[in-house]
């Protein structure tokens, strides 16, 4: 009869195929539709070639992104924060708590909003990125201390390496922004890179090294630090977007 | 040392003095909390402890971390009693305050606990202002849009500080709230309310670091009232469904012929015989069941009729006995039965003799009727019943469309009466046909009617027999019907006579053999069905003899000597005459000398 022209071979080839691409169809009209591209989250890349061909950042993408960031350390910082003197210090004795000063503290910065905003962008700026960069070292270590240590379980020495590598991108991050602002002819040249010299350690002045608590405690105040003056920054130079 | 000692003693005396008079140093202050509304100042409250009966003061001392200077509180006014506002110059953020109160009285002070406080991590703004809700009509259905303002004092504006919003919403009557968070936005739509029902709405906010607000004053809105339509699914379910009526309707159409059977079923029309629809139709339903109505159906078949009692003969000496060659079915004679039938049995292809019989008689007959006479008629009665009426009712031998009538035995002993046997039944076919073809006195069917006005002249008789042999005969009068003749069912069973007895009118009186009212008398011949042939004169005459113990007279001249007992029981011929002259071919005569009798049963 009429099917004789095709062969039992030939036809199972044939409905395969066709039963392949049908599938394959439907997998891709189903992928497109549930795909909502507003819904992705969009991610710019930063781009390694130069502007060409690349979609470029805009400074105030790059403010976001770093305020995320400054945010996320803040409350990484907060969590550890609180761990700690939860299962540590159990006794909210608060006279004597902190004996010793931050190591930061030589650094100046100001403690009130008049106070900041008196500073200009680029003073500001050095001040964020000052910040950043004496935490380097110091968050190393603490991640180091902790990992050692018996009492903090895995979760809290993961946290203390995540927050080193969240202020460390932090300070790239800033970086870049500050780089953005003197491209765009908003920071002038009076920052200046910070010189090695002023790394510092987080030595008292009694020469002891500093506790954890201690360190989780500076720490947490110059996270908050950095990201208010990373909102301040921002809102005085992109006033238009969450000011 | 003495002086020392003095002033202890005195104290120790007035501080009896005073603790019997109830007043005492006051007791311990207690710092409860220290907010700051826009991280730019702060304020802190003390409870104060007991004042020990004396008027009290306090005072708040703090000191900055890292630096030993002591400074008092600036304001003890602005925020209330007991209460310490720091304002924007003395408010440092990131710094620890160790803050202490002192309760001084006349008797002595006391320091409250020291507070660490660290104004950034005690931010809590004032309360959003000015919500307002609004209902916002929209195709997909009316919802709330509820807006509100950042709190005055709160600065976003530089970034200083972020706030984050959340509002809640409920019925009067809910016990919950629905919690809503707004993120930094100032407005929030609120959908899926129900309608036609009161809403109350409240705001608050909190830094990305503190303490939430509290709540706004109650906003109330109300839904109006509406139908949550759907629009879009309702379009499609209204395509859907005329897609599927329009598929439908044409495959109806197509198919409509097998649907109208389906569904209209052609009813079958009334199929009974003899009933006119169109009477029906007139409406008279007298007409349409008298219709129906068959006379004399269902057949009831008198069982009685079927059995061949007795047949009288009578012997008339006036007359002899005159076979109607005619009449007489000769035919039935020379008839071959094609069963071997003894003469005993009496339905041995009855029907088939019969039909032969019936064949060949009618032709000769004319009509079918016999006539019976009274009294003086001897008539011979053939037990065969036919039923050759019935089977050809419309034989077109009849001319005039009688029925035909079989020579069948008398049923009952009366002689006379029964004769005129009234009932007419027909036991085969159709009762109609007969009716419509009999003549008003027809339907003897049971009884031989014999007629005897032509029999003197018909045939050849016979001189008298000295012996008087009743002379049986059967005088089918088939020419006409001059007597009516009451209707006699035709047929019968074939059975077997027996002669009962001569009675002196020289009738023989037959009677079948199944009868169970014989009477005892003729109890010789009880088993006996024959009748033993004397001889056969030469005109086809059968001399029947009785039976050698009634020791009967053979012979015309032989004295009968009958025995007294029965009446005379004269050698009864049985004269069947045929019209081929071969009498010997159609009896059967055993070897015993008997005479198969069915075989000469005349049959018409």
């Amino acid at each position: 009869m009429s099917l004789t022209l095709c062969s039992p071979t030939l036809c199972l080839y044939f409905s395969l195929s066709l039963g392949l691409s049908l599938w394959a169809v439907a997998v891709l009209l189903v992928a497109l539709l549930c795909l909502d591209p507003h819904s992705r989250v969009s991610s710019a890349p930063i781009c390694t070639h130069g502007p060409s061909g690349c979609h470029v950042p805009s400074l105030a993408d790059l403010f976001d992104r770093v305020i995320q960031h400054s945010a996320r350390m803040h409350s990484l910082s907060n969590d550890l924060h609180s761990e700690f003197e939860q299962y540590f210090l159990p006794s909210k004795n608060s006279i004597g708590k902190i004996y010793r000063k931050c190591h930061t503290s030589s650094i100046l910065t100001p403690n009130g909003k008049e106070n900041a905003q008196k500073l200009a962008r680029e003073e500001l700026t050095e001040v964020i990125l000052k910040l950043l960069m004496a935490w380097r070292d110091p968050l190393f270590q603490l991640h180091q201390s902790m990992a050692h240590q018996q009492d903090f379980n895995s979760f809290s020495s993961n946290k203390a390496l995540e927050m080193g590598d969240m202020t460390h991108e932090l300070r790239k991050g800033v970086e870049k922004v500050a780089e953005k602002m003197r491209v765009l002819g908003m920071l002038g040249n009076s920052v200046t890179g910070l010189s090695p010299a002023e790394t510092m350690l987080p030595i008292s002045d009694s020469g002891e090294a500093m506790s954890n608590y201690e360190l989780l405690y500076c720490f947490r105040r110059d996270s908050n630090k950095v990201q208010n003056y990373l909102k301040i920054l921002k809102c005085r130079i992109i006033p238009e977007h969450d000011c | 040392m003495r002086n020392s000692g003095a002033v202890l003693i005195l104290i120790f005396i007035v501080k009896l003095i005073s603790q019997a008079a109830g007043v005492s140093a006051p007791g311990k202050p207690k710092l409860t909390s220290c907010r700051s509304p826009e991280k730019e100042t702060f304020t802190c409250w003390w409870e104060p402890g007991e004042d020990g009966g004396l008027p009290t003061t306090y005072a708040l001392y703090y000191h900055l971390e890292n630096s030993e200077t002591v400074y008092e509180c600036p304001d003890y006014k602005t925020a209330g009693n007991n209460s310490c506002f720091f304002n924007k110059n003395d408010t440092s953020l990131w710094v620890n305050y160790n803050i202490t109160v002192v309760a001084t009285n006349a008797l002595g002070k006391n320091i409250s606990e020291p507070v660490e406080v660290d104004v950034a991590y005690i931010v809590q703004p004032n309360t959003p202002e000015n919500v307002t809700a609004v209902v916002v009509d929209e195709d997909q259905g009316p919802f709330v849009r509820v807006s509100w303002e950042k709190p005055r004092t709160a600065d976003t504006r530089s970034g200083w500080i972020t706030l984050l919003y959340q509002l809640r919403v409920k019925q009067q009557k809910d016990k919950e709230w629905e919690e809503y968070n707004a993120g930094m936005q100032k407005y929030y739509n609120v959908f899926s309310l129900h309608p036609d029902t009161e809403f109350m709405v409240q705001v608050r906010c909190k830094p990305d670091h503190g303490f939430w607000s509290e709540w706004t004053q109650t906003t109330y809105i109300k839904m109006p009232d509406y139908i949550p339509r759907q629009r879009s699914l309702w379009i499609i379910i209204t395509i859907f469904s005329v897609f599927i009526v329009l598929i439908l309707t044409w495959t109806l159409n197509v198919k409509r012929n097998s649907v109208k059977l389906c569904l209209l079923p052609p009813v079958p029309g009334p199929k009974i015989k003899g009933f006119d629809k169109q009477l029906l139709k007139s409406g008279k339903t007298e007409e349409v069941f008298n219709s129906l109505v068959i006379q004399g159906f269902p057949p009831t078949i008198d069982y009685d009729d079927l059995l061949v009692e007795y047949l009288e003969v009578y012997d008339n000496e006036e007359q002899e006995l005159v076979l109607d060659g005619k009449d007489l079915s000769e035919d039935c004679i020379k008839s071959k039965s094609p069963s071997d039938c003894d003469s005993g049995r009496g339905s041995c292809d009855s029907r088939t003799l019969l039909l032969e019989k019936c064949m060949v008689g009618r032709k000769g007959s004319g009509s079918d009727q016999h006539q019976y006479s009274q009294h003086g008629e001897t008539s011979w009665a053939s037990t065969e019943s036919s039923e050759c009426q019935g089977l050809e009712p419309g034989s077109p031998e009849s001319s005039d469309g009688r029925v035909k009538t079989w020579p069948v035995v008398f049923s009952s002993p009366q002689p006379h009466h029964h004769y005129q046997a009234e009932t007419v039944k027909p036991v085969y076919h159709s009762v109609p046909e007969i009716l419509n073809h009999s003549s008003p006195h027809i339907m003897p069917t049971n009884y031989h009617h014999l007629h005897h006005q032509d029999i003197p002249q018909q045939e050849g008789r016979h001189g008298k027999p000295a012996c008087r042999h009743s002379q049986s005969y059967n005088h089918f009068n088939l020419d006409g019907l001059n007597t009516p003749a009451p209707g006699v069912s035709p047929s019968r069973s074939l059975e077997y006579v027996e002669v009962q007895r001569v009675n002196p009118e020289n009738m023989l009186l037959l009677r079948p053999l199944s009868d169970p009212n014989r009477e005892p008398e003729g109890s010789d011949y009880a088993g006996e069905d024959y009748s033993k042939v004397k001889e056969v004169t030469s005109n086809n005459i059968l001399l029947l003899r009785r039976d050698t113990s009634h020791h009967c007279v053979d012979d015309y001249s032989q004295a009968s000597q009958c025995t007294t007992q029965q009446p005379p029981h004269p050698c009864k011929p049985v004269i069947y005459q045929s019209n081929s002259g071969m009498p010997q071919e159609g009896m059967r005569v055993m070897g015993n000398g008997y005479v198969d009798s069915t075989v000469l049963m005349p049959s018409y």
